[in-house]
């Protein structure tokens, strides 16, 4: 599957009360399907625009397309859905509601998305799966879970374990697009490599598209493409 | 959303029953005392029924509705036999009951009074007074009992006991050389009757001296020589027809020979309660103020628990959940709080009217009945559910804001 999943034509933005806009980025394309690094130092401004690209908040119209929509003229609501249905947000830390189990948590992605029970519906009718929360199992299973973490609240999870229900919550339901601020930076090395192995494995298998920021360059080599924030930025970081 | 609202809240379950029990607490409160109010003001109407006057001393209204009726405090002027006879003798008075007051049975008060009270006295809707076992008094050391006399004191008929002069646990003299058999116990009526021995007018005569000697009750009234006491504390009046009340309460007041007043037991019983019920206002406002500390301590605990759930707000931001979705968890949550601390405030009413009616009627004399909610409960039910959906729109609010502000950053 081809076609533009991102794509930012001189996008602009400055929070309120800053003195100078924040990024102010000509062009960039993210391809559906692709997987890329974005890389930038702390303060840079790539929690900013990812929070862009998920809708949270609002950039100028024509500015960004995000899977065909564009970001400037959709409502609040509209963002709220597109981000529900079409968007895994993996954090640093602190994915989870702690007192959900895991597969609970996992579930929770479907929640505010008829678009994502929808095509889980579908996938069980192609698969021999019986329900919703089989599939949340295997999926948590895959990404390397044990049966016994399944049922236990989140916060009994080690730091590793509960990045990988984020990650499986942010796959249910097959999205488009997959976006993962610093997802690693909690983990050691060990932990770091497996998670995204078996975040990519998963990527490939549904064809879907990986945002990946990081300021850790030495995860470079696992992905295919990998791009500093400056190189696209206008905006010189010594001015900040 | 509901079931999201209700996790969350399991997930700080010690500040989610602190708040829940606050508000049922609060709800019990006000629903007692409603029916405490209810009941009272509704045993107090219904204390004396079907009397038109109640004659005494000249004295005030309150105080001769007191003594006569309630039984409490004593009445300081009487009125003279002569001046009975005299009310007996108007034109259009159909019966008449002579109470002397004053002596009492322990914490009981005795009444003196002729069988024509067991006959005519009327309570509540225009009942008359029954016997649970027994009869009325037919001798002078007969006596007859309110049923909670009987149950407090474990007596029946047959049984014997003796009164002391004065009223109040204390006795100032005991008329010990007097014991009374137990001739009459009634049934319940719910007034200050349940409370009160009754004896013959010849039996006080008797205790005090006044007369000597057996003498029949029947000397009590017409056929007699001497009478069986020389004052008495009040007169309960019936008349023929209703509206000559108020011109025999006016013959009355101005009665040359002594100075009596009358008056109408309905009129003054509404003024004294009416005095009463500034007290019963306060009381009202006082569970009014509960129930506004029980959600404000709702409020708090929501409030400080945004803090903390800052995270849990971006997590579910970063699912799908809009700022709108955020405003109703907070929303749903306290509704959950209120509508469950309510229902645990009704349940705890009919616990405790259940458990503790039997209790409150015996040490306070207020009756209470496990009945449905009233309407006016029901819109208090009502009133505290919407304050709190009003109330949780300001906690509601902050996360709102908050969810727009913090977007998808977790800030501890
Ligand atoms: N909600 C906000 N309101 C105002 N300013 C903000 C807000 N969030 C971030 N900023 C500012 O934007 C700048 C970039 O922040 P951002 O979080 O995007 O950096 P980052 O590249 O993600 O850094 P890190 O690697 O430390 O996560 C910072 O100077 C920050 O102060
Ligand atoms: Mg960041």
């Amino acid at each position: 599957m081809t076609g533009t999943c991102i794509e930012l034509k001189n996008l602009e933005f400055q929070w309120p009360g800053a003195t100078r806009p924040l990024l102010s980025i000509p062009q960039f394309t993210v391809q559906q399907g692709e997987r890329l690094l974005l890389r930038g130092a702390s303060g840079s401004g790539k929690s900013t625009l990812l929070s862009l690209i998920a809708g949270i908040h609002t950039p100028k119209a024509h500015q960004l397309q995000v899977l065909g929509h564009d970001m400037g003229q959709l409502s609040q609501r509209q963002r709220d859905n597109l981000r529900a249905n079409e968007i895994g947000y993996i954090f640093q830390q602190f994915n989870l509601l702690p007192y959900l189990s895991a597969q609970a948590n996992v579930l929770l992605a479907e929640h505010f998305s008829t678009a994502r029970r929808q095509r889980i519906e579908q996938s069980l009718r192609a698969s021999k799966l019986s329900s919703h929360k089989e599939q949340a199992r295997q999926l948590l299973l895959q990404l390397g879970l044990s049966d016994s973490d399944i049922t236990r609240p989140a916060h009994q999870l080690s730091v590793g374990q509960q990045q990988r229900v984020a990650a499986a919550r942010a796959l249910f339901g097959a999205p488009a697009l997959i976006i993962a601020d610093e997802p690693t930076s909690a983990l050691d090395s060990e932990h770091r490599d497996s998670f995204i192995q078996v975040l990519f494995a998963a990527c490939q298998q549904h064809n879907t598209t990986l945002l990946f920021v990081t300021h850790d360059a030495s995860l470079a080599h696992h992905f295919e493409r990998s791009i500093e924030l400056t190189e696209l930025n206008q905006v010189s970081q010594e001015s900040l | 959303m509901i079931r999201l609202a209700l996790a969350s809240l399991f997930n700080r379950k010690a500040s989610a029953w602190l708040t829940i029990l606050a508000i049922a607490v609060s709800t019990l409160l006000l629903l007692g005392v409603e029916r405490v109010r209810h009941q009272t003001q509704e045993n107090f109407a219904n204390t004396i029924s079907g009397t038109d006057l109640i004659v005494g001393a000249r004295t005030g209204s309150t105080q001769l509705l007191l003594s006569s009726v309630f039984h409490i405090g004593t009445l300081n002027n009487t009125l003279s036999w002569q001046s009975y006879e005299h009310l007996q003798s108007l034109r259009g008075v159909a019966w008449h009951i002579p109470l002397a007051l004053g002596d009492s049975y322990g914490e009981f008060p005795v009444v003196a009074t002729t069988t024509d009270f067991f006959q005519y006295f009327q309570y509540a809707d225009k009942q008359q007074l029954r016997f649970n076992e027994g009869a009325a008094f037919s001798h002078a050391d007969t006596a007859v009992l309110g049923v909670e006399v009987a149950k407090r004191r474990q007596l029946g008929v047959n049984d014997q006991f003796t009164i002391a002069h004065g009223s109040g646990g204390i006795s100032f003299s005991d008329h010990d050389a007097h014991p009374f058999v137990v001739s009459g116990v009634l049934q319940r009526t719910g007034t200050p009757v349940d409370q009160a021995v009754y004896i013959p007018l010849s039996g006080l005569g008797i205790v005090h001296g006044e007369v000597h000697g057996e003498v029949s009750i029947a000397a009590d009234h017409h056929d007699y020589h001497e009478p069986p006491v020389y004052t008495l504390s009040a007169v309960l009046l019936g008349l023929n027809s209703r509206p000559l009340a108020l011109r025999m309460q006016r013959d009355i007041n101005t009665y040359q020979d002594e100075p009596l007043s009358a008056i109408m037991p309905g009129l003054a019983l509404t003024e004294l309660w009416r005095t009463l019920s500034l007290f019963e206002k306060a009381l009202f406002a006082v569970s009014i103020l509960v129930v506004a500390t029980g959600l404000l301590g709702m409020l708090t605990a929501l409030l400080s628990s945004l803090r903390e759930r800052r995270r849990e707000m971006a997590v579910l931001r970063a699912i799908g959940a809009g700022p709108a979705t955020i405003f109703s968890l907070l929303v749903s949550e306290a509704l959950i709080l209120a509508i469950i601390g309510v229902s645990l405030g009704v349940a705890a009413l009919y616990t405790v009217l259940g458990l503790g009616s039997d209790w409150l009627l015996t040490n306070t004399g207020i009756l209470l009945r496990a009945t449905p909610l009233t309407g006016t409960e029901w819109s208090f039910l009502a009133a505290i559910i919407a304050a709190a959906f009003v109330l949780s729109f300001i906690p509601a609010w902050r996360a709102y804001r908050n969810a727009l502000a913090d977007g998808l950053t977790i800030r501890l």
